[in-house]
């Protein structure tokens, strides 16, 4: 599968891949933020038809803007890969080019995400894959009450 | 003083009460503003600018838009040079979206006040939004002028003359910019973005080298903070310059993201070597990649594009020996672009049958023996021929593999998704559903498989059902699973519900979701608006321009195209025959269970209106646009009976002229509606559009044919000039000594083996007011063995034949259903009914095999 960058032309593929696969969904403006905000931190993959069947959608937060001394760092809105796409390992390839992005563009210090504590596939994903390590357990984060794992991984070199 | 000077001023006291109530409109205290307004207008009741404040506020209240509105149409009247009414009346109207008269509104309000900032960036962003490039430039001009110190406006003047269509302009702009700049902070992402901007501009107006000393030096210096941009954008001007760095340059982008299948077509055109052909050259080159960067996924795939014979044989039997080892499932869909090729094809059927072959052998063996074969590489073999077959329509062949692999392996999802597949590709939807819904009951957690068993559903016919499989996933807090599908722009729901419902002949709720499509459209054409304004803010000018760029294309989207046609088409239908509005309107017809379904749905949408009431109540401050306005036209009634049924078709359409020109139903529909609409040169038009993209397509011969009796039935011929125009063009499309029985005949003997040709003569026929027994007859040829005839035109014939009332239509049925014996869409409806019954619950746990021996 082809992988790159998300361009205008793909949050619509984005959205649909969204839709089908998660039960967090977003409209289009809010995919259109992210895009026109940090365009070069989300990334797609997409078949030989051009059909979008794995994306990441990532944000910056820049907590000095808010007057705190929180450190520049990258979040991660929303990744999925079409069930049909799995263990081609795009989910991990999509990570690894928008920390790559966060890092070196933002100078992002750390990644975050949520995801679900029932999770085990995902969360073993980015525990043992990619190094992310549980920062705090957020209770009834989504919205059928589920907690959340609020995981982080260093982007810093060592 | 003038006089309307005179009639502004306010008495001191007022004065300073209109101050208050500007702030308290700022702050949004709304309900605060309003008293203030009042108390105002109690001394001073004609005060123009006061009436607009309170005009504005009440549009922001709840329930009170068309008052609010009334105001500041009065207010404006008292006041017609006072900048703030037109000022305010253009916020309205910019606020219910009709950008045109905002803007002409905004243009008063400058006549009056030209250096006002909000009303010049106001305007800017509705010149933009209505891309009108030329009066944007003077806007941002005027903006420069008056805040030369604030960086944006620099390059928002060069993007208005570049979107002018004056790159050169916008160059000149940047770059004495660029000498203004002082003390730029080290790695400023913003200063990254608009040099990136300056160096495309560069490059567009084939500056290359000047592009290419502004991108090194400004990625040395560390100024462009984007690496990625920055190999790219010299890898495609180096080669556009073909000189050798571009080697390197493509290189270190593959190298970056190696799965990146335009770094590779970048490099190989630099190379001149050929990606989209046998090409031996590629094979080798390729392989150095292979070798080198052994994770990546694009080399060896496209080496497959360009090996043939043998060589093609090695590379893919490796292929799909190692991904069957680790049980990819999407390997059938990654390899089925190369089936073009009818050579490839067979190779890798041959390469697979002999792999099931060896590993259904070594299945049989004891565990330890074959330490090397996971019992899983076997059935994703199977998996792998089950798709072969079922793609290649043979549907026998692909159900007796999933027999043998589901008996295996009754618990994965993908081999009942698969045969979900092969069956709705025979024609049997109830059981594809049935099928799909054993998938999903293995996972339930999966939405993925949720979305994949409503959709069979909905194909299946089954809509209520499908609402409430959609709503296992959708809010709970929302009015209905439909409603939060269409609030998150579900397309994929949408097409499929309104198709669901079209079949079922519900045209009223058809319709209401294909229009439900248009609007998610019209919504991401609005979504733009903000941007016009915050990109500038945040310097994202080149991310920008590829937004504006989309957004101008938006409707060529397929989802799109398909809701506009088949609305049109519904209008069509309507307005030929008004009687299908008046029997979908009469509920007579409606079983008890529908009744019964309808008054639960009635009660449940009153209760969530209810509830929104209640909220609302306990805030009215909130914002208007997150209070939901109750639908009017729930069952689309009103929409389906409007009388201007076929200016909307005309204005659905109309974008597609241009937006997707070689999409042959485009201008068939554009046709229907034009020729109703009288506007004959646009019909005969749209007819030679279709035939310069298929001469012989089925329904452009049925247009042909209609557009010929039309002009018969003219009790004169229309006048001059153009009259003879359409005359004209009809006797090009068909000789006037032609009878249009022999346009048919004629037509029918040209490709009477092609079904669709076939129906489409039989329909034909039936314009023509022959008997119904020869288009009966007609349309029993496609039983013919010659005729190849798949399962969606059958069902269209069945339509046909139904709306003829032929006598036989069962007839017809019977022999569809010999014709494709796995289908259950031809069965008489009693038989349906157990079937339809079978899908909630799933299949049997232990699924009826016949004995599946080839």
């Amino acid at each position: 599968m082809n992988i790159r960058v998300a361009k205008v032309e793909d949050l619509m593929g984005m959205q649909a891949c969204n839709l089908q696969n998660l039960p967090e969904n977003y409209m289009m403006k809010f995919w259109m933020y992210h895009s026109m905000t940090w365009p070069q931190i989300s990334f797609v993959a997409e078949d030989h038809k051009g059909r979008i069947v794995g994306y990441v959608l990532a944000k910056i937060e820049d907590p000095s803007e808010e007057g705190t001394t929180e450190e520049i760092h990258g979040h991660v809105n929303s990744i999925s890969v079409l069930r049909s796409y799995r263990r081609l390992g795009l989910a991990k390839k999509l990570m690894l080019l928008s920390q790559e992005a966060m890092s070196s563009i933002y100078k992002a210090s750390y990644v975050s995400l949520h995801v679900r504590k029932s999770n085990k596939a995902a969360i073993a994903l980015y525990k043992d894959t990619l190094g992310f390590e549980v920062a705090k357990v957020e209770k009834k984060y989504y919205g059928d009450g589920e907690d959340a794992l609020s995981m982080r991984l260093s982007l810093k070199n060592p | 003083m003038s006089k309307a000077l005179q009639k502004r001023a306010l008495p001191s006291k007022e004065q300073s009460l209109f101050k208050e109530l500007l702030t308290l409109y700022e702050t949004r205290q709304l309900k605060k503003g309003l008293k203030t307004a009042e108390q105002i207008l109690k001394k001073v009741p004609d005060h123009g600018e006061t009436l607009c404040m309170k005009g504005l506020i009440l549009t922001n209240m709840a329930g009170r838009k068309d008052e609010g509105v009334e105001l500041v149409k009065k207010g404006v009247r008292l006041d017609l040079t006072s900048h703030i009414v037109w000022h305010v009346f253009g916020l309205v109207q910019k606020a219910d979206k009709n950008y045109e008269e905002a803007l002409k509104s905004y243009t008063q309000a400058l006549r009056f006040d030209k250096d006002n900032m909000n009303l010049l960036r106001d305007s800017a962003q509705l010149q933009t939004h209505l891309r009108l490039y030329e009066s944007l430039v003077d806007t941002r001009h005027a903006i420069l002028k008056l805040r030369p110190n604030q960086r944006q406006n620099w390059v928002a003047l060069a993007l208005a003359h570049h979107l002018n269509g004056n790159p050169q302009e916008a160059r000149m702009v940047l770059e004495h910019y660029q000498r203004s700049l002082k003390n730029v902070p080290d790695y400023d992402i913003e200063h990254s973005e608009t040099l990136i901007y300056y160096v495309n501009i560069l490059e567009e107006i084939g500056e290359l080298s000047e592009a290419l000393s502004v991108l090194d030096s400004s990625a040395k210096s560390r100024s462009i903070v984007d690496r990625t941009s920055i190999l790219q954008i010299r890898a495609r001007i180096l080669t556009k310059q073909s000189v050798p760095e571009a080697d390197e340059a493509w290189r270190s982008l593959i190298e970056h993201n190696p799965d990146c299948y335009e770094s590779f077509r970048g490099y190989f055109t630099y190379l001149g070597i050929s990606l989209d052909e046998s090409n031996p050259e590629a094979v080798t080159k390729l392989e150095e990649f292979v070798v080198q960067l052994p994770r990546a996924s694009a080399p060896p795939r496209l080496q497959l594009n360009v090996a043939s014979g043998d060589q093609f044989k090695k590379l893919v039997e490796k292929y799909i020996v190692k991904r069957l080892e680790k049980g990819i499932p999407s390997l059938f869909a990654d390899l089925k672009a190369l089936y073009v090729d009818k050579e490839k094809q067979q190779t890798i059927e041959g390469i697979v049958e002999a792999l099931r072959e060896e590993y259904a052998a070594a299945s049989t063996l004891p565990a330890s023996s074959d330490a090397n074969l996971e019992p899983t590489t076997y059935l994703w073999t199977l998996y792998y021929l089950a798709q072969h077959y079922s793609y290649l329509s043979q549907p026998d062949k692909a159900l007796s593999v999933l027999d043998i692999s589901l008996q295996h392996t009754p618990t994965l999802p993908e081999l009942h998704m698969c045969k979900a597949r092969v069956l709705k590709r025979a024609g049997d939807y109830l059981g594809a559903a049935r099928c799909q819904n054993d998938a999903r009951l293995l996972d339930g957690q999966d939405r993925f498989l949720n979305t994949k068993f409503g959709k069979y559903l909905l194909r299946a016919g089954m809509v209520d059902e499908a609402n409430s499989i959609f709503g296992l996933f959708t809010k709970k807090d929302a009015p209905s699973p439909a409603a939060d599908l269409e609030d998150m722009q579900s397309l994929l729901f949408l097409l499929n519900e309104a198709d669901a419902y079209r079949r079922n002949g519900k045209l009223n709720l058809a319709l209401k979701k294909y229009i439900a499509v248009k609007k998610v459209f019209d919504d991401f054409e609005d979504d733009q608006f903000d941007f016009h304004g915050y990109n500038l803010r945040k310097f994202t000018i080149n991310i920008y321009i590829k937004l504006l760029k989309w957004e101008d294309q938006l409707r060529s989207h397929p989802g799109y195209v398909k809701a506009a046609i088949e609305a049109s088409k519904i209008f069509v239908a309507v307005s030929d025959d008004a009687s299908i509005v008046s029997s979908l309107t009469s509920t007579s017809k409606m079983s008890d269970a529908e009744k019964k379904a309808l008054k639960k749905a009635k009660k449940a949408a009153q209760k969530v209106q209810e509830d929104k009431k209640a909220t609302q109540a306990t805030n009215e401050n909130k914002d208007p646009e997150l209070i939901v306005p109750k639908d009017e036209d729930p069952d689309g009634l009103k929409l389906i009976g409007s009388p201007d049924a076929l200016e909307q078709a005309s204005k659905l359409l109309h974008p597609l002229t241009t937006l997707a020109p070689k999409n042959i139903d485009v201008w068939i529909a554009i046709y229907d509606v034009a020729i109703r609409r009288k506007k004959l040169l646009q019909a005969v038009g749209a007819l030679s559009r279709a035939a310069a993209l298929n001469p012989d397509h089925p329904e452009l011969h049925l247009r042909l044919v209609d557009v010929k009796q039309r002009a018969s039935s003219f009790p004169q011929a229309p006048p001059p000039p153009i009259g003879p125009v359409f005359t004209e063009a009809i006797a090009k499309f068909i000789p006037d000594d032609l009878s249009l029985e022999t346009f048919n005949s004629q037509y029918l003997q040209k490709h009477s083996t092609d079904s669709h040709t076939v129906l489409a003569a039989a329909k034909a026929l039936h314009k023509l007011n022959l008997p119904l027994a020869d288009v009966e007859n007609t349309a029993f040829t496609l039983f013919s063995p010659d005729v190849r005839l798949d399962v969606p035109t059958a069902l269209s014939t069945v339509d046909f034949l139904a709306s003829l009332k032929s006598s036989r239509l069962d007839e017809f049925r019977a022999q569809c259903q010999t014709t494709f014996p796995l289908s259950t869409v031809f069965k008489p409806s009693a038989e349906l009914a157990p079937l339809r019954e079978q899908v909630m619950l799933g299949s049997a746990p232990e699924p009826a095999t016949e004995d599946t021996t080839p």
